[in-house]
This record gives structure tokens, sequence and C-alpha cells, in this order.
């Protein structure tokens, strides 16, 4: 049984991220929406969440340093900062990946799934090493 | 109205003073009686005389020996000394007497008329002898006046001249007819004409000299107001156009030759250029932050209204007919993505500089034109002498290699032959070792009045699409590669060729740079 992966989705413009759910929600995911930086790290310390989604330029914490807040709590945590600047703004590389909002939802929706895969099998791997052996 | 002289009669019998005092009274000479040699001479001593008249023998003093007395002292050497004798003179005696400096003699009995005659012609004598001195003096220190002043005004001509050759600007002095008079060596070295050569000629002529407003309304100015300033446009010695900010100042005092004009002219050329180019870049700046601002803001309904489309294409309760135009809109908004992308800004996208393959980029735009070219029936013929491996990023790489081929296909609406050559360049003196592409097209050609602006922003030849920045673009990403972009075009008989050729160095990364757009642009 797989379980359903929650994407947490953040952007300081509601429009886009209704859109933005529905999408995801459409493709198959749980998300969960924050409307700041501080919201969404609100919302991570309280659920469990698989992969975070966010806007860069926000009133508030910007994408990349609620990215940096992110790792700091949860370091194995997945980020994707998906911005409508057309430069990468410094702090960027706090993110796993940083894409363009211009790169279209077919690309935002692969790279959300290449990663949640990628963060699967380097957690599996990591178990399998013997980091986790509880009982089946 | 002339000066009396002193006329001095010496004589011991008081009757003959006054007897000669009767006599020379009509004069209107001063009149000095002396009753003996020692009054005399003490007379002389104190007095300016002009005439002595003498009794040749007196009780105390011989007159010839007085006379001889007076003659020794330097200050009467030439004084006059008239003698009466009443003892009958021989010659000999006459002649003793001219010995010793007598001028002239007088017998007795007196004759009046004589007499007077006499001391008239030696004090009118002694009149013309003073003011002759009294006008030498008076010339003389005139003289020593002028030459003073002259001096002094010499002086500090020459103090100014000094100062002004100190001055790095040119210094100039000209009369009312523009005819040099002075030339600083600010000026000859500034000018590139020596002294000898501007000295005399006139200077509008020389440094063909434009003025912004006509030059005799200039003139007036000076002459009215005393100066003006304004810059000028001149030409040096050696043919340079330079740009000069220009004080001119009336000197109404200049030289005996009427008033002058100073003229103080400092080089802006360099400066104008500076601003020039500051101003450029300041608006290419404002120009990337109000693209910066503009992507922003429409990139982020852009997103929302592809994700709605993407939405749509597979919603259930959608016909066939509204399935396709969902379709279709998706399409279009994913051709205004690429285009704000494009014209937007330099989109990296990665942060680390990467190994490229050119013939890999080209291949790709070349499949993706595919359709296009098929339609416009264009034949490609690729010569790859290498696989044209650089370091850098694909995606700016890319940008350049698709705008310089959709130019070129858009060139070909009717068929054509599109060429695409890479080859390597192997290093030389000056030049770097890198690769080059050269993109051939038989177009429309580039005509030789847009070759000028062909990489300039908004400058385009396409009667409808395009924003006119894709060159500008290309050029600027060929420049943050260090390398470089060029483009030849030939009108033949049976059409055009236009070829451009991009180098880009192997070994350069390109800069990275925050500002991205403003930093390529700008190093123009």
């Amino acid at each position: 049984m797989a379980k359903t992966d929650v994407i947490l989705c953040v952007d300081d413009e509601e429009n886009q991220l209704t859109i933005r759910k529905f999408l995801l929600e459409r493709e198959g995911y749980e998300v969960l929406i924050a409307s700041s930086g501080q919201q969404a790290l609100e919302l991570l310390s309280r659920c469990e969440i698989d992969l975070v989604l966010s806007d860069h330029l926000m009133p508030g914490l910007t994408g990349a340093e609620l990215a940096r807040q992110i790792k700091l709590r949860k370091p194995d945590l997945p980020v994707i900062l998906i911005s409508a600047v057309n430069e990468i703004p410094p702090g960027a590389e706090f993110a796993n990946i940083f894409m363009s909002k211009l790169d279209g939802p077919v690309a935002m929706c692969k790279n959300i799934a290449s990663l949640l895969e990628r963060t699967r099998r380097s957690q599996s791997s990591e178990r399998f090493e013997g980091r986790d052996f509880a009982g089946c | 109205m002339e000066q009396k002289v002193n006329i001095l009669m010496v004589d011991d019998q008081p009757g003959k003073l006054l007897t000669y005092e009767a006599i020379l009274g009509e004069l209107g000479e001063n009149l000095i009686k002396a009753s003996s040699g020692r009054e005399a001479l003490d007379c002389l001593l104190r007095t300016d005389v002009a005439v002595v008249l003498m009794d040749v023998s007196m009780p105390e003093l011989d007159g010839f020996q007085l006379a001889e007395m007076i003659r020794q002292h330097p200050r009467f050497e030439k004084i006059a000394i008239i003698f009466i004798s009443a003892v009958h003179l021989t010659d000999l005696d006459k002649l003793k007497g001219y010995q010793r400096g007598a001028m002239d003699y007088i017998s007795v009995p007196v004759v009046p008329e004589l007499l007077r005659a006499k001391v008239s012609v030696f004090a009118e004598l002694h009149r013309k002898a003073r003011e002759l001195e009294s006008l030498n003096r008076d010339l003389e220190q005139r003289v020593q006046q002028r030459t003073a002043e002259l001096r002094e005004r010499e002086m500090q001509l020459r103090q100014r001249a000094d100062l002004l050759d100190l001055a790095t600007e040119a210094i100039m002095v000209r009369d009312m007819q523009g005819i040099l008079q002075f030339w600083n060596s600010g000026a000859e070295a500034f000018y590139g004409y020596s002294r000898q050569e501007a000295i005399g000629r006139n200077v509008n002529q020389m440094l063909r000299t434009r003025y912004p407003n006509p030059p005799d309304e200039i003139e007036s100015v000076v002459l009215r107001g005393g100066r003006w300033e304004g810059n000028v446009l001149q030409t040096t010695k050696d043919g340079r156009e330079v740009v000069v900010a220009s004080r001119q100042v009336l000197q109404r005092d200049g030289s005996d030759a009427g008033p002058a004009i100073l003229e103080i002219n400092r080089d802006i050329t360099a400066q104008l250029r500076a601003e020039e180019a500051l101003r450029r870049a300041e608006k290419l700046a404002a120009m990337g932050r109000v693209a910066g601002i503009i992507a922003h803001e429409i990139n982020n309904p852009l997103e929302a209204l592809r994700n709605i489309f993407y939405l749509l294409r597979s919603h259930p309760s959608l016909d066939d007919a509204a399935l396709t135009y969902a379709r279709i809109a998706d399409e279009e908004l994913t051709r205004v993505s690429h285009i704000t992308r494009q014209t937007l800004s330099f989109y990296r996208e990665s942060k680390d500089a990467v190994p490229v393959m050119i013939s890999d980029i080209i291949n790709d735009i070349l499949s993706l034109q595919s359709r296009l070219l098929e339609s416009h029936a264009i034949v490609v013929e690729k010569l790859y002498l290498s696989d044209g491996l650089v370091s850098g990023f694909p995606g700016e790489l890319r940008q350049v290699f698709l705008n310089l081929i959709g130019n070129a296909i858009q060139a070909m609406p009717k068929g054509g032959l599109l060429r695409i050559r890479i080859s390597e360049v192997m290093r030389r003196e000056h030049h770097p070792e890198g690769v080059r592409v050269s993109i051939c097209d038989t177009g429309s050609g580039i005509a030789p009045q847009d070759a000028k602006q062909l990489f300039e922003p908004f400058f385009t030849t396409k009667s409808t699409k395009g924003t006119g920045l894709g060159l500008w673009i290309s050029r600027g990403i060929v420049q943050k590669y260090k390398g470089i972009i060029r483009f030849r075009s030939v009108k033949l008989l049976k059409g055009n060729i236009t070829a451009f050729s991009v180098f880009i160095p192997k070994s350069a990364s390109p800069e990275i740079s925050e500002l991205g757009l403003v930093s390529s642009a700008s190093t123009s």
C-alpha cells in the first residue's frame, strides 16, 4: 500500500496556490497550503510532510530563507523553490531544486516526482545499510 | 614768464655799484652787490649767479686773482665774468685776463648800452642753460619713470605667462579679428601647434572652431557682457575632433592694439564620452530593472494560466471542441513563456559552467525547427569539422544559435540554403583557441544602412514579429563568453549571401554576474 505523498505548497498569491493545489491533487498528491514561510514552518512542525514546494519572493521569509530553515530542522526533507524571477537568487542553493514558473506544469510535476523518488531511494538504502533495523 | 637770473656786481666803491645797478636795472634781472672779494665768493657759494661783474683793481683782492679763485671751483668753471677796468689795458693784460678764464672786458667809462648788452647776453645764455638743464632733468625723470613702468609691466607679464604656462588648460589671447597674440604651453600640448606656428594666425580658422551659435552672435555677447561660456567643437593639428569647454573674457586694455579676448579652453571630450557611456549604462540598467520587474509580474499569472489549461486539457467534463481550445491555449501560453524568458532575462539554469557540445545544441535546434525548415523549403548543409566542445551554460548558448538560425530561416521564406559550419580555431597571437560557428543563408540579406545598428536593442528589420532584442541579447551572451560575433552580407546577381560567425573561446568561462542583463549589455 503506497502511502500518498504529502506536499506542502507555499505561496503568498492565493490564486497561484489554489491552482497549484488542484493540479497536484490531480496528480495524486495530498496537498497542504501555506501563504507564508512562517505558516509553512508551523505546519511542518505539526504535520507529516514529504516535500515542500515554495515560491521565492514572499513578504516575510523568502523561499530561499524558508528552505534554509527547513534544512536546519529536517535536512532530509526535499525542498523545491519555484519562482517567477528570471535570475537564480542568492540562497537558492539551500533548496534541492530551483526552477522557474516559466518551465510549466509538466516540468514541475516531473521535478516533484523525481525528487520524491530520489529521496525515497536514499532513505531505503540507508535503512538497508543498517541504520534502522526494526523487525518486520 | 622767464626766470630771473642773478647778476653779481663786485666793486669796492659803492658809488660805482650804484651806477651799475642803475644801468642794469632795466634788464629786469636780480642784481646782487658785493664790495669785496670775500663777499663775492660768499654770494657765489650761496646763490646761482649767471654773470659776475668785476672791477679789475680792488684793494683786498686783485680782480684777476678773484676770477682765478672762482674758476678753480668746479661749479664755477664756466661762469661768465665781465671785467670792468679803469686802467688802460694793454693787449697783454687782456690776454692775462682771458687766460684766467674771463669772458669779457668792458672799459671805463662804461657805456651803458654796451654793458647792458654784454650782461644780457650772458644772462640770457645762463638762463637758457638752466632751462635746458631743467628740461633735461625733467626728460630724464620721465624716461626713468617710463622705463620703470615698462620693466614692471614686463615682469608682471612674465609672471603671468609663467603662471599660464603652468596651467594645463589651453590659454590664449587674441585680438578682435581673431589673430592670436598669446598661446600658452597648455594650448601647445592640447592643440599640437607650437607657439611659433600659432601666434599671428586666426584662431578659429586654425582650429576649425564650430560654435553652438553663429560666431558673430557670440562675439557681440562678449563685447556687451564681457564674457561668454559654452562648448565648442574644434580640430587639433593631427585632425582629431575635440569637444572643448570654452570661456572667453574681454580684456579692454589688452595691448596697445586695442581690446583683446582671453580664451581658456578645457578638453571635455573624454568626459562627455564617459558621461554618455554612463547614461547608456544607466539606461540599460534601468531597462534591466524594469525587465526584471515585468518578468516577475508576468510570470506569476502566466504560471497560473498554464496550470489551469494543463488541468483543463484533461478535464472529463469538456467536449472535444473545448479540449481543443484548451490545448491551443496551452500551446500559446507556452509560447508566451518562451518569449518572456528570452526577452526579459538571461536565464541561467545552473550556477556552474559545464562542458557543452555546440554540435549537439545546433542539432537540437535544427530538429526543433525541422517543420519550419520543410515548409520554407530550406536545404540544410552541415559541415562539422569539430564537435565544438566549450565550457558554458547550454541554455544561453542555445539562445544564441536559436536566434541566428531563426533569423536565417525567416530570411528565406521561399526556400534557400542554410549552411552551418563548426570548426576549431588554433591559438594565435592575440587570439585564444576556441570554436567558430558560421551560419550562412541565401536569404534577403542585410542592407548596408542596417548593418551599423544590427546589434542595437529594439532594432528590427522584420516587418511582423520580432522584439528586436534577439541579436542584442545574442551579442551580450557572446561577450559574456569573451567571444566574437560578426556578420557579412554580400549582394550577388542571383541573390544574397549572409553569414554570421560566432567565436567562443575554449578556456574562458563566461563571466558570472548577478546583474545578468546589465553587465553583458554594457560591455559593448
